[in-house]
């Protein structure tokens, strides 16, 4: 097998800040190509009813912007933390032979506190969720 | 010579044509606007026997946001119309509309008040699929059609490079009445010269001679011990304010006085020994045409009441006087009363008092006049048309006042269809949420009200049975069972054996098909998409059993007065026999997938209950009532066309919850099967009509022979028979519960009244006890498991 040995300031295998900034730049480029094609190639003939909210056929009554229930903020704040750790978690199993024991300790700590997190939660009573008929 | 770069330009953009043609004409993106039986055929075409798949149509959308081709598929009725126009207006461009079924294109057989003569009157329409209802394959063929008129007709490049005219879509102008398009049934140009023969106008209409024919006496039925001892204890109490009326053809009835009749009500459901527990039927007569008025009040009140201990009925008749009539309310009495005197009130314009909210239920809450009277027009044709304008004016009324209890801050009101898929149909739930959970619910129906009784007062006596079929376009042929026997107990015509049976045979494969088509949307409703591609395999198999025997699917339109229209085809018996040795595994199937499901058991154990008191307050019947605990099945309790014959269980669950109310289903598709088996093998020689051909239409071979038989099949067949005067009510265990039959004749070739007691009607009212509390998620299960069906309740 061939070593890599093209050490460019384009080569992907190099990481640099510049061929990053390329690639930012491409990626805006594209997006906004894609855009603008797609809102200029779309044609548009706005009317009322095309702007008005769908609600099975019927006008709607009131705004939709209430104070939501709090439970829709806990469980996002919820899917939030876990989500997270999945993120961490990934990146250990990555590596999980670099990092050696030390890693696994510490990312075993790191599961260890979230669970006993997702528990406090369990025993508050943060995941009941649904109507007060279900609860009993 | 600046033109040149133009003309270029031009020209590259017409080659450029056909390959957004192509993109567009195989990635269509459907939306369904489901309206009724049609619908059925149409959700049928995306089941995994047919390959939607390849115009890029797997899934259909239920919103407009997402779609860029309208189906609009069955019935559009007047109410309903400004919503599709909505929708359609809601789209994106480019947009198709495709037309599917008889009554979208053109009213079809529905030419009745409620229903729009073709939604072209509204809509621009790029296809129409033709047929009552359409097959399946039918949808795709419309597919294929727009698929090609996509590709030849439309010049979208030039309108989406700006470069002026091009289209997105069809466009036109929709059609007008009288001008680009004729309402004459017989189609356009022949305006200017009068239909033949006459419009059947009760009380007279000239020139029929159905008032020359004699008939016997309707049939009388004797009364047993114990109705005889209800007419003495009544009479006993109550006394020259109740009269018996001596002859009847189906029940005991009497005529009871208005000021008296609460009382008598409150007597018969408490205090007599039978207890009359269940209101079966609440409805009213216009008597305003007959023929012979000086004997009728201006309209009479019909109650009728069934004991569930000893299955008997009784019938109270309250006279009521004035052109504006009034009464006092049952809804103290019973419960379910509320929605029936709505009806009553919508209908008949009579007025009760003490009605917690008397409104309009069935027609939109803006319509002029009450549709039953007999004043009132029969005919969409007789009406002004409905036009664009019309659909434009005429909005649904606002959820705001449904639903007056909304806590601004915290609640919201919320539109749950008519237009939605989880609503089973064209039904409002108009709930207040807070968070996920149903604080308030009301209802509306009337999105699917064909006028069903209506017509019924003008077809004549065997026109009107593919109306029936129509009534619950699931359960096909045991529609018209109900409905044939009413007649039949009218005029005392005797059923042979073997006619009895096949009906049986038939009502119990469509009992088999709808509980299948429950099955798969229930699991849906829950998340499961699987089981409807089993269940609709299935499904396929009764109907091809139900298509050899009778020549349709959905609607076979088969049962006669009498009998039925043709004996059992060669091979039926093999078909059967194979359906009955698989089918019992694949029901294991099901089982296996969907009943020890766990996410099912979470999602619809203890959800939706109802106990087994409210349920009989409420009028329930069907799998819903047996689902709480009571084996009541009329089919055992007081069988009808030879049901007492047949060897089989009457399934019952105790919790009265969806997960019970799917147990039942399940299992009684294990007792239809045994039931056809029986059916098939035993299955009696002989006649398959009767023999006595004055109500009926006689057989063909008899009819080519002799010439009584001749004389009566031109009568029967033309102006219809006459049924002796009088009335009888029938009724029959339909796959979703009771259906009943109240025909009334004033001795004419059509009904004078023609009353359907449907089980929707009260299994559907007590929708908002089942799910208050509950989060939406829970109601769309809850809806899934009541297993209701529009036509059904809207009529």
């Amino acid at each position: 097998m061939q070593p890599i040995t093209d050490s460019g300031a384009f080569s992907p295998w190099e990481p640099g800040i510049f061929s990053l900034s390329i690639y930012t730049v491409i990626v805006l480029v594209l997006i906004s190509i894609l855009f603008f094609l797609s809102s200029w190639l779309g044609e548009k003939k706005p009317g009322t009813e095309k702007l008005r909210a769908y609600e099975s056929g019927i006008i709607p009554t009131g705004s939709a912007r209430l104070r939501y229930p709090v439970p829709f903020f806990l469980v996002a704040i919820f899917f939030l933390l876990f989500d997270v750790e999945g993120a961490y978690i990934f990146s250990w199993a990555v590596a999980c032979k670099s990092l050696g024991w030390a890693g696994w300790m510490q990312i075993t700590f790191f599961i260890i506190v979230l669970l006993a997190g997702l528990i406090y939660i369990w025993k508050k009573g943060g995941l009941e969720w649904g109507p007060c008929l279900k609860k009993d | 010579m600046g033109t040149m770069p133009e003309k270029r330009l031009m020209r590259l953009a017409d080659s450029l044509n056909p390959l957004i043609n192509w993109a567009r004409s195989r990635s269509l993106w459907p939306m369904f606007f489901g309206l009724s039986c049609c619908f059925v055929e149409e959700a049928t075409a995306i089941t995994s026997r047919y390959d939607i798949a390849r115009f890029g149509a797997e899934v259909f959308r239920p919103s407009p946001r997402q779609a860029d081709l309208l189906i609009i598929s069955g019935t559009v009725f007047k109410k309903i119309a400004p919503v599709v126009l909505r929708l359609y207006e809601q789209m994106p461009e480019p947009k198709w509309v495709i037309s599917m079924g008889s009554c979208s294109n053109t009213g079809g057989m529905y030419d009745v008040y409620s229903v729009v003569q073709g939604v072209n009157q509204i809509l621009p329409v790029d296809v129409y699929i033709p047929g009552c209802p359409p097959r399946p394959e039918a949808v795709l063929h419309g597919l294929t059609v727009l698929q090609e008129k996509i590709n030849k007709q439309e010049k979208p490049a030039r309108s989406i490079f700006h470069l002026g005219k091009g289209i997105q879509g069809t466009v036109k102008p929709v059609l007008t009445d009288r001008q680009t398009k004729s309402r004459d049934p017989r189609g356009p140009g022949m305006e200017g010269t009068g239909i033949r023969g006459t419009e059947i106008i009760p009380p007279y209409f000239p020139e029929t001679r159905t008032e020359l024919m004699w008939t016997p006496e309707p049939a009388k039925i004797e009364l047993n011990e114990q109705d005889k001892s209800l007419a003495k204890t009544l009479e006993d109490r109550f006394g020259s304010s109740v009269k018996q009326v001596p002859h009847t053809s189906d029940m005991l009835t009497f005529n009871v006085e208005k000021e008296r009749y609460k009382e008598i009500l409150v007597f018969l459901k408490t205090q007599h020994t039978d207890k009359y527990r269940r209101l079966e039927d609440l409805t009213a007569i216009d008597e305003s045409a007959r023929r012979n008025r000086e004997n009728y009040p201006d309209y009479t009140m019909v109650y009728s009441l069934l004991s569930l201990e000893t299955g008997s009925r009784v019938r109270l008749k309250v006279p009521l006087y004035g052109e504006t009539a009034y009464t006092k309310t049952i809804t103290d009495i019973w419960p379910s009363a509320n929605w029936y005197e709505r009806e009553v009130f919508d209908m008949f314009g009579i007025r009760f008092e003490g009605h917690p909210n008397l409104q309009r239920i069935l027609m939109p809450h803006d319509w002029q006049g009450h549709p039953l009277q007999k004043k009132h027009p029969g005919r969409a044709t007789d009406m002004p048309p409905y036009t664009l304008a019309d659909a434009q004016k005429n909005q649904p009324r606002d959820a705001g006042l449904f639903i007056h209890q909304a806590d601004s801050d915290n609640e919201m009101i919320l539109n749950i269809g008519p237009h939605h898929v989880s609503t089973h149909g064209l039904l409002r739930y108009i709930v207040t949420l807070n968070g996920e959970e149903i604080k308030e619910m009301e209802m509306e129906i009337g999105y699917h009200h064909r006028g069903a009784e209506k017509i019924g007062e003008r077809q004549n006596w065997h026109q009107f049975i593919p109306y029936t079929d129509r009534v619950d376009y699931l359960a096909g042929a045991s529609n018209n069972l109900p409905y044939v026997m009413a007649v039949e107990k009218l005029a005392g015509i005797k059923v042979p054996e073997r006619a009895q049976c096949i009906r049986v045979m038939l009502s119990e494969l469509f009992r088999i098909s709808n509980h299948l088509v429950f099955t798969g949307t229930f699991a849906h409703d829950i998340g499961a998409m699987t089981p409807t591609f089993y269940t609709f395999r299935e499904r396929e198999m009764v109907l091809d059993i139900v298509e050899l025997i009778t020549g349709g699917r959905l609607h076979p339109s088969w049962f006669r007065i009498g009998g039925v229209a043709s004996d059992l085809p060669e091979g039926w018996k093999t078909r059967i026999d194979e359906f009955v040795k698989i089918f019992p595994e694949r029901i294991n199937e099901y089982e296996s997938l969907i009943t020890n499901n766990p996410i099912i058991k979470i999602r619809a154990k203890g959800v939706g209950k109802i106990g087994l008191d409210n349920a009989i307050e409420w009028g329930i019947t069907g799998p819903n009532l047996r689902a709480c605990g009571i084996d009541w099945d009329l089919r055992k309790k007081l069988p009808y066309s030879g049901y007492e014959n047949y060897d089989f269980k009457i399934p019952t669950a105790q919790d009265g919850d969806c997960y019970a109310r799917y147990l039942v289903r399940i299992e009684e598709m294990r007792q239809s099967l045994r039931i056809i088996k029986q059916a098939a093998e035993n299955m009696p020689s002989g006649r398959y009509k009767t023999d006595d051909y004055r109500y009926t239409i006689p057989e063909r071979k008899d009819m080519l022979k002799d010439i009584e038989s001749l004389i009566h099949h031109f009568v029967n067949v033309s102006r219809g028979p006459k049924i002796p005067k009088g009335e009888a009510y029938a009724s029959c265990e339909i796959p979703r519960g009771e259906q009943g039959y109240y025909v009334v004749s004033d001795g004419l070739g059509c009904a004078y009244r023609m009353r359907i007691r449907t089980p929707g009607f009260p299994n559907v009212q007590v929708m908002p006890m089942l799910s208050k509390g509950w989060s939406i998620s829970d109601l769309i299960t809850i809806i899934g498991s009541v297993d209701y069906i529009l036509p059904d309740i809207d009529r």
